[in-house]
């Protein structure tokens, strides 16, 4: 018997891709035998524009990064000239910072089980997480005059200083009630379940060989997270979400988890704002803003993996060079292993419980 | 961990601030972190165009049993040795550097351009990388 | 048929036109008004249901097109006619323009076996269930040749799913049909709602002594109209949009509106089969109640059985698009192990039950 197998282009305009992934799959029938990703479409030249711009010109793309998620690259990239220069932050400005990190990290969360979702053929919860979303998304607009791409960290501090508490109470007081009709919804859903319990099973030897980070890395039974040592969140309460199932499932599990955690940080920062005078540290004048010589490194994690940015300087006012590591794109060489043996329905599922975003892995 | 004996046994190598800069032998220093030490995750592979136009590349190492980062450098000019069979996430670095700056890596059958498409002349990265095209063109005395 | 066939005879012998054009306009005028109504109500189920699928995901859905909406679809439908037909490369195009046009025939045909009311159906054959057995799994053949004639691999892949969906979910519905059957001692479709009849209304429907068979066919049918949570053949996240990926313009609209017809035409089956067609719920008609045995009375009941059957089947379709907004969709694996390792058992357990039920004397 001869067997026929025939190319299957996932992608790049294909419903749930989100965005421009292509992935040229082998099949026999439904099933996959080879996965190649095929990268490059929203490919934006960030590292070569950094070398073209002065220090703060730069600024307000980091946030296009990922433009989920922006305001972990600016914190980074914030965070790095910080360390250079010497700047030691305030207390205050750094919890500001934590709160929309925090804030940022349960936008995207909430984003990808909506998405998530989507991708597994259900509709409402996209549109229920949507609707959370909407309430964070809301408040960034109000503080930053931005919905996505906030541009609100500046180098020593924040462009203004953080107001309109009540909102961020008001989310923190719904959100919760809010998870539990998701997991109501989803978690308990016997057909979610069977989509998503023992489906792209990600061993913890595979994740570490493919340089997987963050919630993923977690969801497959490491303790692997950069908060730990953030110097940010020295002296918040954390407890790292580690599950061990290493499927599908638990990646779903890990980012709901993951919220209810970035909840009580929130609450946390909340508490000690309150108590604390609001004055505020003033940010550097970031004219004429030369690095001294040296190469800089920082890394923070992010909604989708440990995000990292290396500097090098070689005294003028842009940097020599520039290179982001960011989580999604080992996400998509991992496709390469993970999708391999599994029917197509299911590898939407595994690809979408990966959590890739397209801009992050183009740069 | 005691880098010392790392360095001692590779070859010219030394240690300048907190990266070990080798010589030769890349694969086999990758390869001893990673059974020795359990430094069984690359984090990213850092490409430098230097001003020689040569190439520092530096491998970013972290073992989560112990919680400690080790950067390895070597300065390398067109090829490099491929360490996909350590790390498969090699493929991913890899790529990238060989689509940004030209480098070969011997025994990475995955490479290809990745960002730019098949036909660019030219990494975008290197220093001396002129844009073909004149309306991509930068007007790189004038601006900023 | 024959008191309504005899008074139209009558009323044209008056005239003295021949038998020949009574016998043809007796069944043509229906069948156009029927058709109408289909399109008509066809319209309205595609609003319905996006309606509803708002209302669900806490949305407004379509509200600006007409009050309310209410003109959403036509313009839609407008939209569509006016569209480009595009014809892609490589396709069979015999086969390509054949597939839209055969899609409506069974649904069509299958209007033709309904009992709307108690003298009417177009074709009243002794073995209108095994008819409706055939003309169910009919669209399928329309589906695959889409798919087939295409030449998309996305279509193909829509296509081969349906196949093995309905040959799978057929079983299951021919057993339960040979449950019917047993219950009613008939094989016509007016005999089976007669056969529902009781003096107390809805407590002779056979919901009640076949249950379980009622959710075996639900769920299939289900899966034979490809809708959610056995939408795989359009599966939109995983085959863009399955079968009908290549089609546009008012092809696309025939293999769209069709689907629906055939939903409306299925979910009065059902309502024919377990909840006694077009039988008061209440034991007798509304209109006898309240102008008792009158003329009009007795002309009205019939439109009021056309109401009852209808508003049975309404409420079938609430459920459906219910369903709809809270499932995620099944695997295709799982769909196919499904039937074969649950539904099919079921229903022949169920026959068993059915069976002893009849001839054990507890009926």
């Amino acid at each position: 018997m001869t067997i026929t197998t025939f190319k299957l282009n996932l992608g790049p305009q294909h419903p749930s891709t989100h965005g421009v992934l292509r992935l040229i799959l082998e099949l026999e029938g439904e099933k996959i035998l080879s996965c190649e990703p095929d990268v490059g479409y929203l490919h934006r030249g960030m590292e070569k524009m950094a070398e073209r711009m002065s220090y703060i010109q730069y600024l307000p793309l980091v946030d296009r990064i990922d433009y989920l998620a922006g305001f972990f690259y600016s914190e980074l990239y914030c965070r790095i000239v910080e360390k250079a220069l010497n700047i030691e932050l305030s207390q205050r400005v750094k919890f500001i910072r934590v709160i929309m990190l925090e804030l940022n990290r349960i936008a995207s969360h909430l984003l990808w089980i909506g998405a998530f979702l989507m991708d597994l053929g259900a509709i409402s919860p996209y549109f229920y997480a949507f609707r959370e979303r909407e309430m964070i998304l809301r408040y960034f607009e109000k503080l930053t005059g931005q919905r996505m791409m906030y541009n609100y960290f500046v180098f020593g501090g924040i462009r203004r200083d953080i107001g309109y508490i009540e909102d961020i109470e008001e989310i923190l007081k719904i959100l919760p009630v809010k998870l539990n009709d998701y997991e109501r919804i989803i978690t308990e859903n016997p057909i979610f379940i069977s989509r998503t319990k023992g489906k792209g099973i990600l061993t913890k030897y595979t994740a570490l060989n493919y340089s997987i980070t963050g919630v993923n890395l977690r969801a497959s039974g490491i303790s692997y997270d950069v908060r730990n040592t953030d110097y940010l969140y020295e002296g918040l309460k954390y407890k790292p979400v580690v599950l061990y199932s290493c499927d599908a499932w638990a990646r779903y599990k890990a980012r709901i988890l993951e919220i209810r955690e970035s909840v009580t940080l929130i609450k946390q920062v909340i508490e000690y704002l309150k108590s604390c005078s609001p004055t505020e540290q003033k940010p550097i004048s970031p004219l004429n803003l030369k690095l001294p010589e040296g190469n800089y490194y920082g890394e923070i994690e992010a909604p989708r993996g440990m995000a990292s940015c290396y500097v090098e300087s070689v005294g003028e006012d842009r940097p020599y060079r520039l290179k982001w590591r960011t989580g999604s794109y080992y996400s998509v060489n991992l496709l390469r292993k993970l999708l391999v043996g599994n029917y197509l329905n299911d590898a939407i599922a595994i690809a979408g419980s990966l959590d890739i975003i397209l801009p992050e892995v183009d740069k | 961990m005691n880098i010392g004996e790392f360095w001692n046994i590779f070859e010219g190598a030394e240690l300048v601030e907190n990266r070990i800069i080798l010589k030769d032998d890349l694969h086999k220093a990758l390869q001893f972190a990673l059974e020795n030490y359990s430094f069984n995750l690359l984090k990213d592979i850092t490409a430098v165009e230097k001003r020689d136009k040569s190439i520092d590349l530096t491998y970013h190492l972290y073992s989560v049993e112990n919680d400690e980062d080790l950067l390895i450098t070597i300065n390398v000019w067109n090829e490099a040795e491929s360490v996909i069979d350590l790390f498969k996430s090699a493929i991913a670095d890899e790529n990238e550097i060989y689509d940004m700056f030209g480098i070969k890596f011997i025994g990475n059958e995955y490479l290809k351009r990745l960002y730019m498409p098949e036909s660019w002349e030219g990494f975008p990265l290197r220093k001396d990388y002129i844009q073909s095209d004149e309306r991509l063109a930068w007007d790189d005395d004038n601006n900023v | 048929m024959n008191l309504l066939y005899f008074m139209y005879m009558e009323y044209l012998a008056k005239y003295n036109i021949p038998k020949l054009f009574g016998d043809i306009t007796f069944y043509i005028i229906p069948f156009c008004i029927i058709a109408l109504a289909l399109l008509i109500i066809v319209l309205i189920l595609v609003l319905a249901e996006r309606k509803l699928l708002g209302y669900f995901t806490q949305r407004k859905g379509p509200n600006r097109v007409g009050y309310w909406g209410i003109l959403q679809t036509l313009a839609d439908a407008i939209k569509l006619l006016c569209k480009e037909n595009i014809t892609p490369k490589g396709v069979d195009r015999f086969l390509f323009n054949l597939a839209p046009v055969l899609v409506f025939v069974p649904t069509f045909a299958a209007l033709g076996i309904i009992p709307y009311c108690a003298e009417f159906t177009f074709v009243n054959t002794s073995t209108n269930v095994i008819l409706y057995l055939i003309l169910a799994a009919f669209p399928i053949l329309s589906i695959f040749l889409g798919g087939w004639a295409s030449n998309n691999k996305y279509s193909l892949m829509g296509a081969m799913r349906s196949i093995a969906q309905v040959i799978s979910y057929e079983l299951p519905v021919t057993f339960v049909l040979l449950s019917i059957v047993v219950l009613s001692s008939s094989t016509n479709l007016t005999g089976i709602t007669l056969a529902q009849y009781s003096r107390a209304g809805f407590a002779g429907w056979f919901i009640f002594p076949c249950i379980i068979g009622f959710v075996v066919m639900f769920v299939s049918i289900l899966a034979e109209l490809n809708r959610c949570p056995f939408d795989l053949p359009e599966a939109e996240s995983e085959l863009i949009c399955g079968y009908n990926t290549e089609y546009s313009g008012m092809r696309f609209a025939i293999f769209y509106l069709s689907e629906y017809a055939m939903l409306f035409a299925n979910s009065m089956f059902l309502a024919i089969l377990f909840l006694g067609g077009y039988l008061s719920p209440f034991g007798g008609y509304i209109s006898h109640i309240l102008l008792g045995d009158s003329y009009l009375a007795s002309i009205l009941v019939y439109f009021e059985q056309v109401f009852w059957l209808f508003l049975k089947s309404a409420l079938l379709i609430f459920i459906i698009i219910w369903i709809r907004a809270t499932l995620p969709r099944l695997a295709s694996f799982d769909l196919l192990k499904f039937s074969w390792s649950i539904l099919l058992p079921v229903s022949i357990v169920n026959l068993l039950l059915v069976v002893l039920i009849k001839f054990g004397g507890l009926l």
